[in-house]
């Protein structure tokens, strides 16, 4: 059966708007903010510009680290949820549908247009996105980048396939190792992400 | 009770999250808590200021686009009272401002996303750690008292994150 988005989306609207006494979003097992993506792009590029060029890909790593060990703690809660078990459990049939469980999940966070190009079970995942916010936001506020700067999209990859094809939870994390070959943020029609097994 | 409309403010174009017209995004208390503690670390007091003045930047924006929008909001209560509503409807918490005026004044917060979030996650801290909130109200202390940017200086001077009873914010202005 494929997984029908829609369903996810209208899950997690509905969600969204319950919170409780003391104004938090308790769902799929964490607990949700809504909140503007200038505060996120401000906080992963300034962070980036201040680390200084020499540390280039110290920040990097440490933005996608933060993204791809969150991604991961995020996504088991997420499937250990009642939320899934009701609502997305019943549309999958294989361990491969999972990561298209996942896909929606984050559409419906508002993540982008996240789209699996390509799976190769416990080897290759491609996602494609032609709307990420931080491309979006790259953009806005500076010029054209040299490199891929969807950090957070680039740590949740790697992060899906750690969750199937990892060890079992909480010791498959970084598994695999997700990179960026477009990016919207240096002129490319749209960002890709390719995870693969991590060397080493 | 505030006129903020959230089922129409929080709305979806497509795959986007809009509030009010502008892009927002959900994340979990695992990110933004990540977030934090890898700028703390890596920065230090450097990455305290970026979060704090990330927060108060974008709410500043958002806050003064919502009272564009709602110009039957005229007084500064209503408008502390909207904000306070748009704190708890972004799943930020509860939060109360006691006695503020446009110098400054006290701010109190029973219970939060970065509270209950921090402490899932990383357990009690020996420092104040609210500093998107603080960010968060400079931003709505500069809107509503149509001051810039960066004129309010928020201290955090109790943390629940510390297991102190609440959060208690201490605003003053550059000025005083
Ligand atoms: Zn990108
Ligand atoms: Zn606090």
């Amino acid at each position: 059966m494929t997984i029908d988005g829609n369903k996810i989306i209208h899950a997690v609207m509905e969600g969204s708007r319950i919170r409780e006494a003391k104004g938090i979003i308790p769902l799929f097992g964490v607990y949700l903010s809504i909140f503007s993506t200038q505060y996120y792009n401000r906080l992963s590029f300034d962070f980036e510009i201040k680390m200084g060029k020499s540390r280039t890909a110290e920040s990097e790593s440490l933005l996608i680290q933060a993204a791809q060990e969150c991604g991961y703690a995020t996504f088991h809660g997420i499937r250990n949820s009642w939320e899934w078990e009701k609502i997305v459990q019943p549309m999958i049939e294989n361990k491969e549908d999972q990561i298209e469980g996942f896909i929606a999940v984050a559409v419906a966070f508002g993540w982008g247009d996240l789209e699996v190009k390509k799976l190769v079970p416990d080897e290759k995942l491609v996602i494609r996105v032609g709307d990420s916010y931080e491309a979006s936001g790259y953009l806005d506020r500076y010029d054209p980048a040299g490199s891929g700067k969807c950090y957070m999209l680039r740590g949740v990859a790697g992060a899906f396939m750690d969750l199937i094809y990892g060890e079992d939870y909480p010791d498959g994390c970084f598994a695999f190792t997700a990179e960026e070959p477009f990016c919207r943020a240096k002129g490319d029609v749209y960002c890709e992400f390719i995870a693969r097994k991590s060397s080493g | 009770m505030t006129a903020l409309n959230w089922q129409k403010e929080l709305s979806r174009e497509g795959h986007r999250v809009v509030f009010s017209g502008q892009p927002f995004t959900m994340h979990c208390h695992h990110y933004n808590m990540n977030l934090q503690k890898t700028l703390e670390d890596t920065l230090g007091e450097e990455g305290v200021q970026l979060l704090f003045q990330s927060a108060e930047e974008s709410n500043y924006n958002i806050f003064r686009h919502l009272i564009d929008q709602y110009n039957q909001i005229k007084t500064t209560k209503s408008k502390l009272e909207m904000a306070a509503t748009l704190f708890q409807y972004c799943g930020m918490g509860v939060i109360h401002f006691q006695t503020t005026g446009p110098s400054g004044g006290r701010i109190v917060s029973p219970s939060s996303h970065h509270v209950t979030g921090w402490l899932a996650k990383y357990g009690r801290r020996h420092t104040p750690g609210c500093h998107f909130t603080r960010g968060w109200i400079a931003g709505i202390m500069a809107t509503t008292y149509n001051r810039p940017l960066g004129e309010y200086i928020v201290e955090e001077t109790s943390c629940k994150m510390m297991r102190e009873p609440e959060c208690v914010f201490n605003v003053t202005t550059h000025k005083t």
